[in-house]
């Protein structure tokens, strides 16, 4: 797909146009982006199989967490699994003001899709989501992960 | 590493105090004296358990249960070793002696690890809790 971006420094109203011959899902997700006011992060499927070269673009909300596994970052999400092309400290500066919170050096986990918080027999304690994924809060990350949901339960 | 060494002075007095205050307290109920070899003993070995938990960092990577057990075998070795110098060097210490100070050393451990898994269970239930309040403002907002 061809991009042009122009840059014009005393623009009063900035729009964007988009012309389209279907409404694939590419196109939907780019309409969604520019109406809705949360940044969104491009990947592709993690499984090989699935995927068609074309990036997708990830809403935040929809992503259970981050995991940063051999220097690559994937999205778990209800759909599956896709692998991102930024940092997971950028993902963490991008995504603070959205529920996103590390919990690990290689976990970024989004609070409003935890099911439930539980700590095991032997302390330590896991996020679960509805996937059936567990997620372990690192005692290091324990009182920021604390400091960030009073905070977040004052925005809200 | 100065901040580290005064964050460590701090826990140390700290535990010191609350130690001997609290011994201070068995010996008018008990109405018992220590002597002064006792009360260095006390500080030393405050000193030696204090430096053991301030290690914490280094099992990050290994669940808190396991963690309290490594600590306590850690400051158990440790503080076996110190009694073990002073019954050579400086007074001998007859085995009731051992018995008695690792009874008075186990006994505040294992009731300080219960405090703190206890305060690891009512601290998860806060934050759950806080977590279904985010979720359940996040959803009013959306509807």
């Amino acid at each position: 797909m061809k991009l042009n971006l122009y840059k014009e420094n005393d623009i009063q109203n900035e729009h964007v146009d988009v012309y389209y011959s279907n409404m694939r899902p590419l196109i939907r997700q780019l309409v969604d982006t520019v109406n809705s006011d949360r940044p969104s992060l491009s990947g592709r499927p993690a499984d090989e199989d699935l995927d068609d070269g074309e990036e997708i673009l990830l809403d935040p909300k929809d992503i259970y967490y981050l995991d940063h596994i051999d220097r690559k970052l994937f999205a778990y999400t209800k759909n599956g699994v896709y692998r991102l092309m930024n940092t997971l400290s950028a993902c963490e500066e991008m995504l603070w003001n959205y529920g996103f919170v590390r919990v690990s050096k290689s976990n970024l986990i989004n609070i409003y899709r935890i099911k439930q918080l539980k700590p095991d027999l032997n302390m330590k304690v896991f996020a679960s989501f509805d996937n059936g994924e567990r997620i372990c809060i690192n005692r290091s990350y324990k009182k920021s992960f604390n400091e960030y949901l009073l905070k977040m339960r004052g925005i809200n | 590493m100065r901040e580290k060494i005064g964050s460590f002075l701090i826990e140390l007095c700290c535990v010191y105090t609350i130690i001997s205050v609290a011994g201070a307290i068995v010996n008018i109920i008990c109405k018992t004296e220590t002597n002064n070899l006792n009360v260095i003993v006390m500080f030393i070995t405050c000193l030696a358990a204090t430096f053991v938990l301030f290690l914490h960092k280094l099992f990050d990577n290994v669940s808190p249960l396991v963690m309290i057990i490594a600590q306590f075998l850690i400051a158990c070795a440790v503080v076996g070793l110190i009694l073990l110098i002073i019954s050579v060097t400086i007074s001998p210490i007859s085995p009731k002696g051992w018995f008695e100070f690792y009874r008075s050393f186990v006994i505040p451990y294992i009731v300080f690890a219960a405090f703190y898994y206890y305060r690891i269970f009512s601290e998860t239930k806060k934050q759950d809790e806080l977590i279904r309040q985010i979720q359940e403002k996040a959803g009013e907002k959306a509807e």
